[in-house]
């Protein structure tokens, strides 16, 4: 009598191939087709999907505690067929009022605070698997996702059917991560730049500038009196491709500057 | 022979009703015996509507002033409890229902008379007669706290009304014998109708023979139109008597089957005790399962259940499971009861597991909105989210998950609010804030900033870019004023920063993002 079952004969390289979550260089077998239009078409052209890909883990590493995240994922958000939009463990009290603005619901806005990383995880496992969630914006807790528990929301992500961001500190680009798709967002005094650090199907590094998004022109501040009268500065060799989100490129743009508040004076 | 057959089907269709009037019901739910030594009455409206033996001898009545029954007898007064008797009739008739499954309630409205009525014509075989059953019915009152009086009528009313009186109960009685009872009641009995007994007394009525034999005489119809219409039909109630109808059967009204309160409650018992919490995941399972399919076959839904797990040693542990919205099925709760049994270990090894779903509600009585198309993809949204956001409370917390809102408030901070899942969020912004400048994150105390000999300094020099929006208010309170900008950080982050008019201190108050 054998006591011990056979084992499974070894997994040959051609089987291993026709897994999906095998990463093939350039190869586009396995990225997802499905994505849901950005709002920018610079930033749509630059994504392989032309848009943010569906059932996918999406890694978006920024410089502070916050990068314009809304203003980089509104447009979307506001294309979601009516389902929840969930926060979980977001950095701040999101603002009603600047919400109610941007023409969101609030209805189908949902904010989870965890405390711990394992209910982090299990929150998100359990968001990312729920129908209702149209879409799901985390942010890491304060003890770092290791690549074994990224992994695993990836392959959560995979049961969803929505839109699944995960922000981390910029810190964390060094870290390999598998995510289906890794992006960067600095802000300059006038963009936000996306730099597209790593999406699958295409070879990494193959962006020459990144992407930039216009700030908002109330962002940009007054003209203080005294600048009223100066000619308007010509674009710099070095500006970006610049889309904003109605589609039309920048042209001119004053490059506007406050004033520097000085002690005593407001 | 026809005639015999016509005979016993009559005799299907007669009934037989058994009076229970707690006399002292106001004084016993209260707690008190009305053969106590010292002199209690219970007062609803300042008015004596209830007294015992001893209050009684002193001279106390219904009706008397609650200052004139202190001087007479120095007694203690009670305020009457409605809701009290209306529990302790509850509990009465689920007692009862081990009777008869026809039981119904009587409440007097002018005076504090309140009793059961049963239907006792289908039970007679089963607890071999009147006489045995009435004396089995007394015998089980007697280890009760409730005094109670017995009455024993064809009709409803005329069992209550026969309650008053003290008859025998010997299984010989027929209709004739008690409408010859009834015959001799006075008509002060009739409290429903104070008016009408008014009106009697003045014109002769002295019982309810005299009512009886005026009847005999004209027809119904003449006391319809001398004291109403529902008057009438309550003394054609009283004796029995059969309206101008060919099938009477057909307009009767038919008895009232008693539902008693139902409750689930199962338990199973292992050959061995488990102390894993993976073992327990078959029992639980059945047990849900069979709570399921009691919630299917009676239309029923719940939100609570309890488990009690036990070993032999009578140890036992209870565990509170709620569901955010009613449930009819159990694979919820057997999640949900996952989630709280994995944060603490098994406290013993576990022999027995008993579910009890105390509180339900039938499915029908959920409330429904208009179908507009967008109310129902809402109420589908939060039907398909109820999973998931009870395994997050469960997990989390209840105040873990929640929703914005806005409230109508010129402090930022004030106006944005959580609130609930079950709760709408309000999001109708007044004119002034749906034009003005607002980040997307708001902090929930605002953070103090530097002022610095080079500017203002919070975690990198600020510039002022746009304001300032003075807001400012609470007067009433603690005055508040604030002048709002938008300043620019050095790593050309956007935040929401405030001068206090008051402290002359600057704040970070928001970030836009």
């Amino acid at each position: 009598m054998n006591l011990h079952p056979e084992k499974p004969p070894p997994l040959t390289l051609e089987q291993l191939l026709q897994r999906g979550d095998i990463w093939r260089g350039q190869s586009q077998r396995f990225t997802p087709k499905t994505a849901m239009d950005t709002g920018y078409p610079a930033l749509n052209s630059g994504l392989l999907a032309k848009g943010w890909p569906f059932s996918s883990l999406i890694e978006i590493c920024q410089q502070n505690l916050s990068n314009s995240e809304w203003l980089l994922l509104t447009p979307a958000l506001l294309k979601t067929s009516g389902g929840y939009i969930v926060l979980l463990n977001p950095p701040a009290m999101p603002f009603c009022q600047a919400l109610i603005q941007a023409g969101m619901d609030l209805e189908r806005l949902l904010i989870v605070q965890t405390t711990t990383k394992a209910d982090f995880l299990a929150s998100f496992f359990e968001l990312v698997r729920a129908n209702a969630c149209d879409a799901v914006l985390a942010w890491q807790p304060k003890q770092a996702l290791s690549y074994t528990e990224l992994r695993k929301c990836l392959l959560a992500t995979a049961d969803g059917a929505g839109l699944y961001f995960l922000f981390r500190p910029a810190s964390s680009q060094q870290q390999s991560s598998p995510a289906v798709l890794r992006l960067l967002t600095q802000l300059t005094a006038t963009d936000l730049h996306i730099t597209i650090l790593k999406e699958k199907g295409s070879l990494q590094n193959q962006q020459q500038h990144p992407i930039a998004i216009t700030l908002p022109r109330l962002w940009h501040g007054l003209l203080p009196h005294r600048l009223l009268e100066q000619p308007v500065l010509p674009d710099t060799a070095s500006t970006p491709h610049v889309s904003t989100p109605n589609g039309t490129d920048r042209s001119k743009r004053k490059l506007i500057r406050g004033t520097q508040l000085r002690r005593g004076k407001s | 022979m026809r005639s015999l057959q016509r005979a016993r089907i009559a005799n299907i269709h007669s009934r037989l009703w058994l009076a229970l009037r707690f006399s002292d019901l106001p004084l016993n739910v209260l707690g008190f015996d009305s053969q106590s030594e010292h002199a209690k009455v219970v007062i609803e409206k300042q008015r004596v509507i209830g007294s015992n033996a001893c209050a009684d001898a002193a001279g106390i009545v219904f009706g008397m002033d609650v200052t004139t029954a202190t001087l007479l007898s120095g007694c203690e007064s009670y305020t009457r409890d409605r809701e009290l008797e209306r529990q302790a009739l509850a509990q009465l008739s689920e007692q009862l229902y081990q009777f008869t499954p026809y039981i119904e309630t009587y409440f007097c409205e002018t005076r504090p008379h309140a009793g059961l009525l049963l239907e006792v014509s289908s039970c007679l075989k089963l607890f071999s007669g009147i006489q045995a059953l009435s004396s089995q019915i007394i015998q089980y009152l007697q280890n009760t706290f409730f005094s109670v009086a017995i009455g024993l009528a064809h009709t409803a009313k005329g069992a209550w009304l026969l309650s008053f009186e003290k008859y025998e109960i010997t299984g010989d009685e027929n209709k004739t014998i008690f409408c010859e009872r009834l015959k001799q009641l006075p008509v002060q009995l009739l409290y429903d109708y104070p008016k009408v007994v008014e009106g009697l007394t003045k014109t002769g009525f002295d019982t309810l023979g005299d009512i009886a034999r005026q009847i005999d005489a004209q027809s119904i119809s003449s006391m319809k139109k001398r004291f109403g219409a529902d008057f009438a039909t309550s003394i054609c109630d009283i004796f029995g008597i059969e309206q101008d109808f060919q099938q009477s059967s057909l307009f009767e009204k038919p008895a009232m089957i008693y539902q008693p309160k139902e409750t689930f409650i199962e338990i199973l018992q292992f050959d061995y005790p488990i102390n894993q919490l993976d073992q327990l995941q078959w029992p639980m399972e059945t047990l849900l399962q069979k709570l399921s399919d009691y919630l299917r076959k009676r239309q029923l839904q719940c939100q609570h259940i309890e488990w009690t797990l036990a070993d032999i040693y009578h140890n036992k542990e209870n565990v509170n499971v709620y569901a955010d919205t009613a449930q009819r099925e159990g694979r919820l709760f057997y999640q949900l009861t996952h989630i709280q049994l994995e944060q603490r270990p098994l406290p013993f090894d576990v022999d027995t597991v008993e579910l009890r779903c105390i509180h339900t509600a039938p499915i029908q009585n959920r409330s429904q909105l208009l179908d507009f198309n967008q109310t129902k993809r809402a109420d589908r949204r939060s039907h398909d989210f109820a999973t998931t956001a009870a395994k997050l409370k469960a997990r989390l917390g209840n105040a873990a998950i929640f929703k914005l809102s806005y409230c109508d408030s010129h402090f930022p901070e004030v106006s944005n609010i959580a609130i609930p899942l079950q709760e709408k969020s309000t999001q109708l912004l007044p004119t002034l804030h749906s034009v003005a400048v607002r980040p997307t994150w708001l902090f929930a105390e605002p953070a103090l900033i530097e002022t610095r000999k080079q500017g203002l300094y919070w975690r990198g020099h600020l510039e002022l870019l746009l304001g300032p929006e003075r807001i400012q208010g609470n007067w009433w309170k603690i005055p508040m004023a604030r002048d709002y900008f938008l300043a620019q950080r050095h790593d050309n982050v956007r935040l929401w920063i405030f001068l206090d008019i008051h402290t002359k201190q600057w704040y970070v108050h928001g970030v836009f993002g």
